[in-house]
């Protein structure tokens, strides 16, 4: 056996990984298996973040048609890990980075979104809600009051805020009338 | 040229060895055939273990079904199935089998064809003025067995010769020597699963090329027989739109669209288990990479908008390129229909549309 391997099943045994994430670990290539050991010893990553994350890897490296290892050596990755961030704030940050690589294109919509329910200037008080991975059609707006008359006041300003042409493309983005 | 499927060995039940299915592929197998008693004597362990060996038996059970897509809240096209055999040579990496005949891998045709037929025929005669579409595609590829079983020497000639029913053989192959000998009567479309050229060869191992299988659509169709097309599983990779629109202009190509029955569109749709037999194959290929998020039926499917523009964008080109072919979405509920079709057809009336050749 290899030092990696046994630095990887070593891991694997401190931090209590089922087998069956442990065998998937080890049916990498061996440049990938060290790789990862790299980030999770970085990372301090328990199984099911250690999971998430070579998931999110297969994926991306599925889509682009390489090496688990080409994505790990990826410029955002590479820049998210070599910041001085805590380690939950590290991990928080790479999951970021991998989602982003994984769907280019919803994340893009969402960011988009964001933009323009920012631009509705809604009172405050008053929030869009959008679905989950923009899996739905509908679009909702939360107001929050204390009494009728501030109701009746965040309804005007909700409504003077929705004129102009920002929450049409919203609605275009979600039903995929317009790409960003 | 897609090669034949030889499986390594055929095992074939013993009491059945003198039906018309189990003579024609011990005709046709050139290496041993074994006969065994009672069950097979074969334990693959998975579905793609299961694929190197036929198995010939009897079926005990019931064959014809309700297609399983049929799912509550989503539009469904009334489309029956006879499963006259299960699982299928080739290894397509989004393939519903992986999950759905884990307990039950054995590539297995049946014999008693002629059962089947009788249950087909039941059906028919109890509802005379309604019309059938009955496929043989879903648990394996309808053509993929053929030159080995012949099974459609006695499938195409049944439904040639009845008149509230229409047989629909879907295949990725190009084996259609077979039905080339045979008259269709108007009554057998046969229809190719299609893809983008480069979907085919990450994801779909041991299919035909896109150009054979078209080259086999044009070839049936001066056969006398209608054509059908399938994009589904559209799979969301970069490059699709081009993808997707180079394989439309060559299915425009190929064949005449007066003689296309239907063409349908379904997305790419893992369900968890599924998801997990697609993680666990050594080249996944592009489909684990599509941008696929969960549904509200537990379902991964590329996230909805991006979903809705393929479908807009690919129909848009489909029309283009073919004119008012019938056209139809499999396994997406109304909201989706309306808002890619513009119009929500009910389920009897979207069967008796396919049914006549028309779609919209």
């Amino acid at each position: 056996m290899a030092d990696s391997d046994r630095a990887v099943r070593a891991y694997a045994a401190e931090k209590r990984f089922a087998a069956a994430t442990l065998e998937r670990w080890l049916a990498q290539p061996a440049e990938t298996r060290a790789d990862l050991l790299d980030i999770a010893e970085r990372l301090h990553l328990g199984e099911n973040q250690f999971r998430d994350v070579l998931d999110d890897l297969l994926a991306i490296a599925a889509r682009r048609g390489s090496a688990i290892a080409d994505v790990l050596r990826a410029e955002e990755l590479r820049a998210v890990l070599a910041r001085p961030l805590g380690r939950n704030e590290a991990v928080k940050a790479v999951k970021a980075v991998l989602r982003r690589l994984r769907y280019p294109q919803l994340t893009a919509a969402e960011r988009r979104l964001a933009a323009l329910a920012k631009s509705l200037r809604l009172p405050t008080g008053s929030a869009v809600e959008l679905p989950d991975n923009l899996e739905g059609e509908h679009i909702a707006i939360t107001i929050r009051a204390r009494s009728a008359a501030e109701l009746r006041a965040q309804a005007r300003g909700v409504a003077a805020s929705l004129e102009g042409s920002a929450i049409e493309e919203m609605f275009a983005l979600l039903d995929g009338a317009r790409s960003c | 040229m897609l090669t034949r499927f030889v499986p390594d060995a055929v095992w074939i039940e013993r009491s059945e060895r003198d039906s018309p299915l189990a003579r024609a592929v011990h005709t046709h197998y050139d290496g041993a055939v074994e006969l065994f008693d009672g069950r097979a004597p074969l334990a693959p362990a998975s579905v793609r273990d299961g694929k190197r060996v036929l198995v010939v038996q009897r079926h005990r059970g019931a064959f014809l079904r309700h297609c399983p897509a049929g799912t509550a809240g989503l539009v469904c096209c009334n489309y029956l199935v006879v499963n006259l055999a299960s699982n299928c040579p080739m290894d397509c990496s989004y393939c519903f089998l992986q999950d759905y005949l884990a307990d039950s891998p054995a590539l297995t045709a049946y014999t008693n064809v002629e059962d089947a037929l009788e249950e087909v025929d039941a059906v028919l005669r109890a509802h005379p003025d309604r019309s059938f579409r009955i496929g043989s595609g879903e648990l394996s590829d309808s053509l993929a067995l053929d030159p080995l079983t012949q099974l459609s020497r006695q499938l195409v000639p049944f439904f040639a010769a009845r008149r509230n029913a229409l047989l629909e053989l879907k295949t990725k192959t190009d084996c259609v020597d077979t039905l080339l000998e045979l008259d269709p009567g108007g009554r057998v479309v046969v229809s190719w699963s299609v893809n983008a050229a480069a979907v085919v060869a990450r994801d779909e191992a041991g299919t035909a090329t896109l150009a054979e299988r078209l080259a086999a659509a044009r070839r049936v169709q001066y056969g006398g027989y209608r054509v059908g097309f399938h994009f589904d599983p559209l799979v969301e990779f970069e490059g699709w739109e081009e993808g997707y629109g180079a394989a439309i202009e060559a299915l425009a190509d190929a064949v005449d669209p007066a003689a296309i029955a239907w063409i349908s569109l379904g997305s790419l749709r893992l369900s968890p288990a599924l998801a997990q037999a697609v993680g666990a194959r050594a080249a996944p290929g592009y489909v684990l990479g599509a941008e696929l998020v969960p549904g509200a039926d537990g379902k991964a499917r590329v996230w909805r908008g991006l979903r809705l523009r393929m479908y807009r964008v690919i129909a848009a080109r489909l029309r283009a390129a073919l004119g008012a072919v019938p056209l139809y979405l499999c396994m997406e509920p109304p909201a989706v229909w309306e808002r890619v079709m513009g119009d929500v057809p009910s389920d009897r009336a979207l069967a008796m549309r396919l049914a006549a050749g028309a779609g919209w």
